[in-house]
């Protein structure tokens, strides 16, 4: 119960951060910035399992859509996607291997893309922008950047493992 | 039902995460934006699309609906289409006869046969006119074809016409081209013969025979049909058939010449036979 309050704890931490800081730290004309939060949903899918992933995913997603104040459910939808992907690579012997190494990068950068994807794709559904449009100034940027970020989780871990 | 549990046991995560995704999906589509209206645009026309599909499976119970309705609709097409044919027939008469009654020199009263017997030696046609639009005995009743007949009796709303197609009516006729003369009469049996015409008279086939002047009756120059056998009657006369311009079979609206005869020509041809004899 405590890990899971913890776990609540650092996911509404990241979401104050992504609302707060993350924003002053956009790139390009689209104003990308990384989704931090994604990263802590998967961290908590690999970690827990599929349940706690999604659990954690549409938690997470359904207050970015409450604080953002538009579109309600549509990041609670995507977040729990990527969520439950991330579940997939709940093994109890292989975590540290995951978490700890550039995987985390490659598993980050797998379900920033799908959360990405079903986020813009529907996001900009009835706007002039083509598929390829939105994938192009979107999906791939957000997906990269944040892929980006998810390296500080892997450098902390490897500190910590060191540390130990 | 232990089986079932641990089955769905091993579904736990699934069912979880499908009712998280049906949690986002309602909470997507309470939404009033652009976006939810065009996703509802495509569910719409992606619902048209598979019920379009199955629409090619036949649902009898649907189609025996449909037959009966489509039934009744032609069932009330077929009486429409038939009194428009009616009344586009009933148009067409009626301006042939509107143009006639503008060509015709005498005043002319329009009516309809009501009643018609063409079975008979003698054939009369009933029309619905009478003393009380002005209609006489002895009036000509015509058509914009030619002669039909005249009137023989008349009450205050209908009259009684001898027609053509009647033993009793005789009238004084002749070729318009060769101004032959002869006497107009129905044989009983089907054929209108010009009587008491000589055997050397120029008459021949496809003359077209027309009311004389010497007719008390009838106005000169009215057609009366063409001639269609010119053959020998005896060492005298000449067997010369016509063919009525009239077609009385089809026969249903005429006019009536308000045309009578000259009284003082009428007394005088009396007085002159009486003397005579």
């Amino acid at each position: 119960m405590i890990e899971y309050l913890k776990y609540a704890g650092i996911m509404f931490a990241l979401i104050i951060m992504q609302k707060t800081f993350i924003e002053l730290i956009d790139v390009t004309d689209y104003n990308i910035t990384p989704d931090i939060v994604l990263i802590g949903v998967v961290y908590i899918g690999i970690k827990r399992g599929k349940i706690t992933g999604s659990v954690g995913g549409f938690i997470s997603g359904l207050v970015i859509d409450i604080f953002s104040f538009s579109f309600l459910g549509l990041m609670a939808l995507s977040k729990s996607i990527a969520g439950f992907l991330s579940g997939f690579f709940h093994n109890q012997t292989k975590m540290e291997r995951y978490l700890g190494s550039y995987a985390f990068i490659l598993i980050v950068s797998f379900c920033s893309l799908v959360n990405n994807f079903i986020y813009y794709l529907i996001y900009f559904q009835g706007s002039n922008l083509q598929f390829a449009d939105i994938l192009l100034r979107y999906v791939i940027p957000t997906t990269v950047y944040t892929a980006l970020f998810s390296i500080f989780p892997v450098l902390f871990s490897k500190r910590r493992r060191f540390s130990r | 039902m232990k089986t079932l549990l641990s089955y769905l046991g091993n579904l736990k995560e699934y069912l979880i995460f499908s009712a998280l995704i049906l949690i986002s999906l309602i909470l997507i589509f309470q939404n009033d934006n652009v976006q939810i209206r065009f996703i509802r645009v495509i569910a719409v026309n992606v619902i048209g699309v598979v019920q379009s599909g199955f629409s090619i499976i036949p649902n009898v119970f649907e189609l025996e609906r449909e037959n009966k309705t489509l039934r009744e609709t032609n069932i009330n097409l077929s009486n429409e289409l038939s009194l428009l044919k009616e009344a586009k027939l009933e148009n067409m008469r009626i301006n042939q006869m509107l143009e006639f009654r503008q060509r015709t020199n005498y005043a002319v009263v329009t009516g309809k046969i009501v009643g018609k017997s063409l079975i008979q030696t003698r054939n009369n046609i009933t029309i619905n006119i009478g003393e009380n639009d002005s209609v006489k005995i002895g009036m000509p009743v015509i058509t914009d074809k030619g002669l039909v007949g005249k009137i023989v009796a008349t009450s205050a709303s209908y009259s009684i016409a001898q027609i053509l197609l009647n033993k009793d009516l005789k009238v004084s006729a002749k070729d318009q081209r060769s101004r032959v003369d002869g006497i107009i009469s129905w044989d009983g049996e089907g054929k209108i013969r010009m009587k008491n015409v000589s055997k050397s008279s120029d008459v021949i086939i496809g003359d077209i025979i027309i009311t004389s002047e010497y007719s008390n009756s009838f106005p000169a120059g009215i057609p009366i049909g063409y001639v269609t056998t010119d053959g020998t009657l005896d060492n005298l006369f000449k067997n010369i058939e016509l063919e009525c311009f009239v077609n009385f079979q089809t026969l249903e609206e005429v006019f009536v010449l308000k045309y009578l005869s000259d009284d003082d020509r009428k007394n005088l041809e009396k007085k002159f036979n009486e003397k005579s004899k």
